[in-house]
C-alpha cells in the first residue's frame, strides 16, 4: 500500500484561503454563492423559528401546570431556615464603637427593614388578631383574596425597636440588636399548635462566656401563632414576619463570638447535619472597643 | 510511506530495493526491522555491506558438503533423524526472531495520555487547581470542590488513556494472531523422508528444499540448485535478482552465491540447502537484534480523526476564551471566569470518544470471519474507498479446475453442469452416441482418484492426474457412477499418453461385452486431429459416413465451442476386427501395429475453468458500488472474454470493437469507439502502447479485459489506474505479482494458491481465494466508515446540549443548569455503550449503490455532519433539556422570570433567605439541593434525547423503518444501559450527594419525550427529502447529508 503525502506551501495556504472567503469565479462568499446564502438564512429562520415557537408552547403548557398563588411541590422547604438581621457579609456583625460609619450601615438596613413594622402603618393595614392561635383563612370553595394579616408592631421589639433611640439599636454603645426572623414557607404550621421561641447561646463554652447576657423581644424570644399560615405572596398581600430581636449587653469586647439562635417548635427540626440554616442560625459577633 | 522509484522504468521481477522492504517483511508480524530498514537506508548500499560483514563471522559457505555434514552431524540425503531435531530444537529454541524492542509500553500509555482531547482535559484539570489557588489565597478555608473536579478530570484523562492503550494493544495483539494463520512452512528432508513442517521448527543440520515464490526459511547453505535466483533486497538493497548456486565465489558470506539468507525470497527454479543458522543466529537476526525502535505510521482512520479532534478542540477553546472575555467584561470574578472555561471545555470534548478504536478491531475480526484476512488496519478501511479492482482470472474469478461445459453429439450441442458441487447431469443421455462416447471418455483417460475418499464428495476429491483428465474423471464418475469399476472390467492392454507432438491420447481395451471379443480402441485430442483420422462419424448410435456436411457441423460446432473459450477435445473409437486382432494379440505401441485411421468419429467435449457461482453477484454488486473491476490474466483473450461474459465483467449487452465490426461486417479501423463498451486488451497490444493511449483506454472502456499478460504489465496497469485518480486493490498470488501487490492502494494475494512473497506483499489475504469476499471486504470498509460516522455523529451532538447550560448560565444568570461532573456522567455514562452500539450497525440498503468515497474529498467528519449535529440536532437537545430544568424549578417555587439573573444570590453562602416566586424563602444548602435536581433534570432530559438520537443515527440516509428498529440488537442494549445508569445514578444514588444527583420525581423523565419524538420525526422528514430530492441543492444532500 502506498501512501502520498502532499505538503503545501504556505502561499498556498493563503491562496486558498483568500478563494474560500471570496471566489470571483464562482461568485461565491465563504463557499457559497449569493442565492445559496439566502436560502440557507431563510432555512436557518424557519427553523429556528419553529423550534423557538414549539418551545415557547411547551413553555406554556408546563406554566398551566404551575399555580399563580402555591408551588406544586414544597418538599425542600419542609424546615424552614432562620436568618439575621441586618443581613451582613458572610453574617458578621462586626461593630467599632467609637466608629461610626463601621455601624451606620447596620442602622441603615434596619431603619428601612423596619419601616413597614411601624405601628401607623401596622393598624391601617393589618389585622389585630387573638394571640396563640392560626390565622387560618380558608378559600372554602370560594377564592378568598387578597388575605389579611396580623399585626406585628415595632414597639413589640422594646428597646430594640429603635424608636427614639439614641444609642441607634444599641450600636453606638456596644450593645447592638440583632434581629432574627424564620423564612417564610407557605401554608406551614410553625409550631404545631404549641407556643414557640427563639433562644441564642454561644457556639462553644469560651463563646457563652464571652457572649455574656442578652433580653430578647418579645419576651423569651417567644413567636405567635396567629401569624401562621403564610398563604404566600400574591394572596398575604400584606403579610409581616414576625422577629425576635436580641440585644447582647455585656458581650466581651475584641473577641469574635460565636452565636447561634435556635427556633423551639415541636415541628422544626434544628439538627440537620447539611443545612447548617435549618432552624437555626449562626453568626459572628465582634465588639471594637479601644 | 513507500513509493515505487518512477524512473528508470524496469519492470522485471525484481523487487524494488530497500525501500520496499517494510512492506515485504510485514509478512509474518517481522515488522520489525524496520528500525533495521531506516539503518539500511541511511548507509549506501557497499558501506552497508561493510557495516554488516563486520558483524558477521560464518565461514560454512568454504566448507565442502562432507565437512558441513561432519560439523553438523547430519546427512545430506537422508537429513537428520526427527530426535536429533527435537534436541537440537531444544537447545537452540524455535527458528523465529525474537520480537525486537519496541518503544516501551510506559512511553506508549503517556502518548495515550497527551494525545488528542486529554491535552484540553488537562488542561482543565490544572485550571481547577488554579482556581483552588486562588480561593486558597484568599480565604483558606474555601472548599475543595475545585480540587475533587480536577482530579476527576485528571482521573479521566487516565481512564480514557488506559482504555485507548488497552485497545490498541488488543487490536496489536489481533493483527499478530492474524499474521500466525499465514504460517511459513519449509519442505525439510527428516529420517530419509520429505517432510511439510512449520518454517519455527528448523533447525540447524536440516536439509530443506526451496522453490520459486518460497521465503527462505533460515540462513542456508546451497547444496543443489538448479536456476535458483534469489531476491535480496531485504537483506542488502541489491535491487537485482541475484542468482545461486553451490560454488564458493567469494570470501565475504554476503557475497558469496552459495549462501541463501532467511526472510529473503527465492524468485525462480529450485534449490536445496542445509540450515546453518536459525533464528536470531541468522543474518538478518543478527542484525533485527542491532535495530531498534519501531516508528508507528498513522492508519487513515487516525488521519481522519486528527482534523476532527483539532476542529472540536479549536472550538472548545475558541467558545471557552470568548465567554471568558465575556464574562470578565460582565465583571464576573477572574475566579468564576476561569471555572465557566473549565465547564465549557468539558462540555465541548466528547470524553467517550475512545471508543471509536472499537470499530476497527471488531470489523478485522469480523472480516476474518468471512475469509478476508487483515494484515494491516488501515486496509479495512482502504478497501472501503476501492473504486477499481484489478482481478486475477484463474482461481479468484473462476473455481481453478478444468470442468466439463458442453457435449456435442448427434449433431447437437449439450450443456453441462458447471456448478461448484454438481450432483448428477441433466442432459439427454438416452442417445446410443452417448453410450458410445461416454466409455471413451471414461476409458480413455489416465487420471485416478486417490483411494480412500468414499464419502467425499465427486468434486472435492483428490486426483492424480492433469487437470483435463481430472474434469473428464470427474464428469464420467458423476455421471457413469464408479469409473474405476468400468476400467477394471475393460482391461487396458495399450496406451499412448498424450504429448504435444500428437496431440492425441489412444488406448486399447479389452471390453467388457462377454460376447463381443472385439478390442476396442478408444482415443481423444485436438478434434481436428483426431476429426483427420476419421471415416465415419457416429449420429444416433449409428456409424455414418462422414462427408462434407456432416464435417461441416463438426466444424461449426467446434468453431462455435471454441469461440466460448472452451478447451474442445474429439473423440473417436474404432473396434478392432476380431479375426485380425486375435484376443492373443500383442500391441506394440512404438510399432503401432494398429489401424490408425478409418475411425470413428463419436463427438465433441469441451472444457472450461467455469466462474465460481458466487462471482457475478458480487461483480453486479462492484458495480452498483460505483467499483470498476477489471481483469488480468495470462489466459488467451477468448477464454477471458468468455469468462469476462460469463461473470458480467463485460455486461451481456456490450460489444467489444471487434464484435461491433464483425456485427457490421465493417473494418475495426471503421467503428465508432464510442460506441463500445467493452475492450479486451492483449499484452502484446498493451506492450505498444504509451502511457497516455493505455488513461485513454482506462477511461474510455467501463469494461476492460487484459489478456495475455505478464505479470510486470500488471504493474503498470495498476499505475495507469491510478493516475485516473482511484484507489486500485489488486489481486495477485505468484512472486511477480508482488510489485503490483505493493504498488496498488490495496494487494489482495491468494491464501491458497498465493506464494509467499505474495502474502508478503499483500494487505490483505483471502483464504478462500474467492473474489466475492473482495466484495465483502469492500462491503464491510464502507460499512465500519458509515458506522464512525454515525458513532461521531452521535456523540457530538449532545456537546451543544452540555455547553448551552454555561452558556445560558453566564449571559442570563440562571442557576447553574448543569454540572461538570454531570456532563462527564454523561459522557463516560450513559453515552459509552451506545456509541459502541452505533459499531454493530448493519449496513444501509445504499451502501453498496454510492461511489465510492474519494480518499481526498469525503471526510469523515464533514461540514454537514457538524453543523446538522450542533446546530440542528444538538439546539433541539438542549432546548429539550431546559424544559425540564425550568419544569423542575418552577413545579419547586421558581418561575422562569425569577430566575434570570438570580445567580449571584443564589449562590451565595450567607444568603440564607432568598425568595422565590410565591414569597417563600431558601436556605443555601434548599438551593443547592434544588440546584443538583436541576443537574438531574437536565442530564435525564439528555438521556432521553440521546435515545432518540442514537434511533435517529443507525441510518443516515434510509428511513429507521427501511432499516428496521431491531436488527441491530446492540442498539437496544445501548438504550436499556442509559436508561439503567441514569436509574442508577439518580435513584440508586440519590442519598450521596457527592455526585450532584438527587432522586428526580419520575414524571421528570418523560417532559422531554415530546422533543424527543420531535427530534426523530424532523429526521425521518431530512432522510425522506434527501430520498425524494437526491443530489438536488433544496433537497440538502449538499447540507443535510452526512
Amino acid at each position: 500500500m502506498v501512501i502520498q503525502k502532499e505538503k503545501k506551501s504556505c502561499g498556498q495556504v493563503v491562496e486558498e484561503w483568500k478563494e474560500f472567503v471570496w471566489n470571483p469565479r464562482t461568485h461565491q462568499f465563504m463557499g457559497r454563492t449569493g442565492t445559496s446564502w439566502a436560502f440557507i438564512l431563510l432555512f436557518y429562520f424557519v427553523f429556528y423559528g419553529f423550534l423557538t415557537a414549539m418551545f415557547t408552547l411547551t413553555m406554556w403548557v408546563m406554566l398551566q401546570t404551575v399555580s399563580d398563588h402555591t408551588p406544586k411541590y414544597q418538599d425542600r422547604l419542609a424546615t424552614p431556615g432562620l436568618m439575621i438581621r441586618p443581613k451582613t457579609e458572610n453574617l458578621d456583625v462586626v461593630v467599632n464603637v467609637s466608629d461610626t460609619e463601621s455601624w451606620d450601615q447596620h442602622v441603615q438596613k434596619l431603619n428601612k427593614f423596619l419601616e413597614p413594622y411601624n405601628d401607623s402603618i401596622q393598624a391601617q393595614k393589618n389585622d389585630v388578631c387573638r394571640p396563640g392561635r392560626y390565622y387560618e383563612q380558608p378559600d372554602n370553595g370560594v377564592l378568598n383574596y387578597p388575605k389579611r394579616a396580623c399585626q406585628f408592631n415595632r414597639t413589640q421589639l422594646g428597646d430594640c425597636s429603635g424608636i427614639g433611640d439614641p444609642t441607634h439599636y444599641g450600636y453606638s454603645t456596644g450593645q447592638p440588636c440583632v434581629f432574627i426572623k424564620m423564612n417564610r414557607v407557605i401554608n406551614f404550621y410553625a409550631g404545631a399548635n404549641q407556643s414557640m421561641n427563639v433562644t441564642c447561646a454561644g457556639k462553644r463554652d469560651e463563646d457563652a462566656e464571652n457572649l455574656g447576657s442578652f433580653v430578647m423581644f418579645p419576651a423569651n424570644g417567644n413567636i405567635d401563632l396567629m401569624y401562621f399560615p403564610y398563604y404566600g405572596k400574591k394572596f398575604h398581600v400584606n403579610y409581616t414576619q414576625p422577629l425576635v430581636a436580641v440585644k447582647f449587653l455585656n458581650v466581651t469586647p475584641n473577641v469574635e463570638v460565636n452565636v447561634e439562635c435556635r427556633i423551639n417548635a415541636v415541628n422544626i427540626a434544628t439538627d440537620d447535619e447539611r443545612d447548617k440554616f435549618a432552624g437555626r442560625v449562626a453568626f459572628k459577633l465582634r465588639i471594637n472597643k479601644t | 510511506m513507500l513509493l515505487l522509484q518512477k524512473t528508470p522504468r524496469i519492470y522485471s521481477v525484481e523487487l524494488n530495493g530497500a525501500k520496499d522492504m517494510k512492506q515485504t517483511d510485514k509478512g509474518d508480524g517481522k515488522d520489525k526491522y524496520r528500525g533495521l530498514q531506516d539503518n539500511c537506508l541511511e548507509l549506501g548500499k557497499n558501506q552497508r555491506k561493510e557495516h554488516l560483514t563486520k558483524e558477521i563471522d560464518l565461514d560454512d559457505h568454504k566448507l565442502s558438503n562432507k565437512e558441513l555434514e561432519t560439523k553438523y552431524h547430519t546427512n545430506i540425503v537422508t537429513g537428520l533423524s526427527s530426535t536429533q531435531a527435537a534436541e537440537l530444537l531444544a537447545r537452540d529454541g524455535p527458528n523465529a526472531l525474537s520480537p525486537p524492542k519496541e518503544t516501551p509500553e510506559i512511553i506508549k500509555f503517556l502518548k495515550q495520555m497527551v494525545g488528542g482531547f486529554s491535552i484540553l482535559l488537562w488542561a482543565g484539570a490544572i485550571l481547577c487547581w488554579i482556581a483552588y489557588g486562588i480561593q486558597y489565597s484568599n480565604d483558606k478555608s474555601s472548599s475543595l470542590d475545585n480540587v475533587y473536579l480536577g482530579a476527576v478530570l485528571a482521573l479521566v484523562v487516565i481512564l480514557t488513556g488506559i482504555f485507548a492503550y488497552y485497545q490498541e494493544a488488543k487490536s496489536t495483539n489481533i493483527m499478530a494472531s492474524f499474521s500466525k494463520m499465514i504460517p511459513q512452512q519449509a519442505l525439510v528432508i527428516r529420517d530419509s523422508e520429505k517432510k511439510i513442517i512449520p518454517a519455527e521448527q528448523l533447525v540447524v543440520g536440516d536439509i530443506v528444499e526451496i522453490k520459486g515464490g518460497d521465503q527462505i526459511p533460515a540462513d542456508i547453505r546451497l547444496l543443489f540448485t538448479q536456476g535458483c535466483k534469489v531476491d535480496n533486497s531485504s537483506l542488502t538493497g541489491e535491487s537485482e535478482p541475484q542468482s545461486r548456486s553451490c560454488e564458493f565465489t567469494h570470501d565475504d558470506p554476503l557475497e558469496t552465491k552459495n549462501i541463501g539468507f532467511y526472510s529473503t525470497t527465492c524468485l525462480e527454479g529450485t534449490a536445496t540447502g542445509m540450515v546453518i543458522n536459525t533464528g536470531d543466529r541468522t543474518i538478518i537476526g543478527q542484525i533485527a537484534s542491532l535495530a531498534s525502535g519501531v516508528g508507528n505510521e498513522k492508519t487513515p482512520i487516525a488521519i481522519e480523526i486528527q482534523p476532527f479532534v483539532h476542529i472540536v478542540a479549536g472550538v472548545a477553546v475558541s467558545i471557552g476564551v470568548l465567554f471568558f472575555i465575556i464574562a470578565v467584561s460582565m465583571k464576573y470574578r477572574v475566579l468564576d471566569s476561569i471555572i465557566f472555561l473549565i465547564g465549557i471545555i468539558v462540555a465541548n470534548v466528547p470524553e467517550g470518544l475512545a471508543t471509536v478504536t472499537v470499530t476497527l478491531s471488531l470489523t478485522a475480526k469480523r472480516m476474518a470471519k468471512k475469509n478476508c484476512l487483515v494484515k494491516n488496519l488501515e486496509a479495512v478501511e482502504t478497501l472501503g474507498s476501492t473504486s477499481i479492482i484489478c482481478s486475477d482470472k484463474t482461481g479468484t474469478l473462476t473455481q481453478n479446475r478444468m470442468t466439463v461445459a458442453h457435449l456435442w453429439f448427434d449433431n447437437q450441442i449439450f450443456m453441462a453442469d458447471t456448478s461448484e458441487d454438481q450432483l448428477k447431469q441433466t442432459f439427454d443421455q438416452s442417445s446410443g452416441t452417448w453410450a458410445s462416447l461416454s466409455k471413451i471418455i471414461a476409458l480413455c483417460n489416465r487420471a485416478e482418484f486417490r483411494p480412500g475418499q468414499e464419502r467425499v464428495p465427486i468434486m472435492k476429491r483428490v486426483v492424480v492426474g492433469d487437470a483435463s483428465e481430472t474434469a473428464l474423471l470427474k464428469f464420467s464418475e458423476v455421471v457413469l457412477g464408479d469409473v474405476m469399476e468400468i476400467r477394471k472390467r475393460n482391461h487396458k492392454v495399450a496406451e499412448i499418453p498424450f504429448n504435444s507432438t500428437n496431440k492425441f491420447q489412444l488406448s486399447i481395451h479389452k471390453t467388457d461385452d462377454p460376447i463381443d471379443k472385439r478390442f476396442l480402441m478408444v482415443m481423444k485430442g485436438a478434434p481436428e486431429k483426431v476429426l483427420e483420422k476419421c471415416s465415419t462419424i457416429m449420429v444416433n448410435g449409428q456409424e455414418q459416413p462422414l462427408n462434407n456436411t456432416t464435417a461441416e457441423a463438426f466444424y461449426t460446432a467446434y468453431m462455435e465451442l471454441g469461440g466460448l473459450g472452451e478447451r474442445v477435445l474429439g473423440f473417436c473409437h474404432l473396434y478392432l476386427p476380431a479375426d485380425e486382432f486375435p484376443e492373443t494379440y500383442s500391441f506394440d505401441v512404438d510399432a503401432m501395429n494398429f489401424p490408425m485411421s478409418n475411425l470413428c468419429f463419436v463427438g465433441l467435449l469441451s472444457m472450461i475453468d467455469p466462474p465460481r457461482s458466487t462471482v457475478p453477484d458480487a461483480i453486479t454488486k462492484c458495480r452498483s458500488a460505483g467499483i470498476k473491476v477489471i481483469m488480468v490474466t495470462g489466459d488467451h483473450p477468448i477464454t477471458a472474454k468468455a469468462i469476462a461474459k460469463s461473470v458480467g465483467i463485460i455486461s451481456a449487452n456490450s460489444e467489444t470493437v471487434e464484435d461491433i465490426a464483425k456485427r457490421l461486417n465493417i473494418a475495426v479501423e471503421q467503428v465508432n469507439k464510442q460506441d463500445a463498451k467493452a475492450a479486451v486488451v492483449t499484452g502484446t497490444e498493451l506492450k505498444d502502447m504509451s502511457e497516455d493511449q493505455l488513461d485513454e483506454v482506462l477511461t474510455s472502456y467501463p469494461e476492460i479485459v487484459f489478456a495475455r499478460t505478464s505479470p510486470q504489465q500488471k504493474l503498470i496497469i495498476v499505475e495507469g489506474c491510478q493516475r485516473q485518480d482511484a484507489v486500485v486493490a489488486v489481486t495477485g498470488d505468484g512472486v511477480n505479482d508482488s510489485p503490483a501487490l505493493k504498488k496498488a492502494d490495496i494487494g489482495i494475494a491468494m491464501g491458497i494458491a498465493g506464494s509467499d512473497a505474495a502474502k508478503n506483499a499483500a494487505d490483505m489475504v483471502l483464504l478462500d481465494d474467492n473474489f466475492a469476499s473482495i466484495v465483502t471486504g469492500v462491503e464491510e470498509g464502507r460499512l465500519i466508515f458509515d458506522n464512525l460516522k454515525k458513532t461521531i455523529a452521535y456523540t457530538l451532538t449532545k456537546n451543544i446540549a452540555e455547553l448551552c447550560p454555561f452558556l445560558i448560565y453566564i449571559i442570563v444568570g440562571v442557576p447553574l443548569p448543569l454540572g461538570t461532573i454531570t456532563i462527564l456522567f454523561i459522557d463516560l455514562g450513559t453515552d459509552i455503550v451506545p456509541s459502541i452500539a452505533l459499531a454493530y450497525e448493519k449496513a444501509e440498503s445504499d451502501i453498496m449503490n454510492r461511489k465510492p468515497r474519494h480518499k481526498k474529498k469525503d471526510r469523515l467528519v464533514n461540514e454537514p455532519l457538524a453543523v446538522y449535529s450542533y446546530l440542528h440536532i444538538g439546539i433541539m437537545q438542549s432546548l429539550g433539556a431546559f424544559l425540564v430544568y425550568f419544569t423542575v424549578y418552577a413545579q419547586e417555587g421558581f418561575r422562569p422570570s425569577t430566575l434570570i439573573n438570580l445567580r449571584v444570590e443564589w449562590e451565595k453562602d450567607f444568603v440564607n433567605n432568598l425568595e422565590d416566586s410565591y414569597g417563600q424563602e431558601w436556605t443555601r444548602y434548599q438551593r443547592k439541593y434544588l440546584e443538583w435536581t436541576g443537574y438531574t433534570a437536565f442530564f435525564i432530559g439528555i438521556m432521553v434525547q440521546q435515545i432518540a438520537d442514537l434511533i435517529i443515527r443507525k441510518t443516515r440516509r434510509n428511513s429507521i423503518f427501511q432499516q428496521g428498529l431491531f436488527r441491530n440488537k446492540v442498539i437496544w442494549v445501548g438504550i436499556a444501559s442509559q436508561i439503567i445508569i441514569a436509574l442508577i445514578l439518580s435513584y440508586g444514588l440519590g442519598s450521596i450527594t457527592a455526585l450532584n444527583f438527587t432522586m428526580l420525581r419520575p414524571q421528570y423523565w418523560f417532559v422531554a419525550v415530546p422533543h424527543a419524538i420531535l427530534i426523530w420525526v424532523y429526521d425521518e422528514m431530512r432522510k425522506l427529502f434527501i430520498r425524494l430530492y437526491p443530489g438536488s441543492k433544496a433537497g440538502g444532500d449538499k447540507n443535510m447529508y452526512y
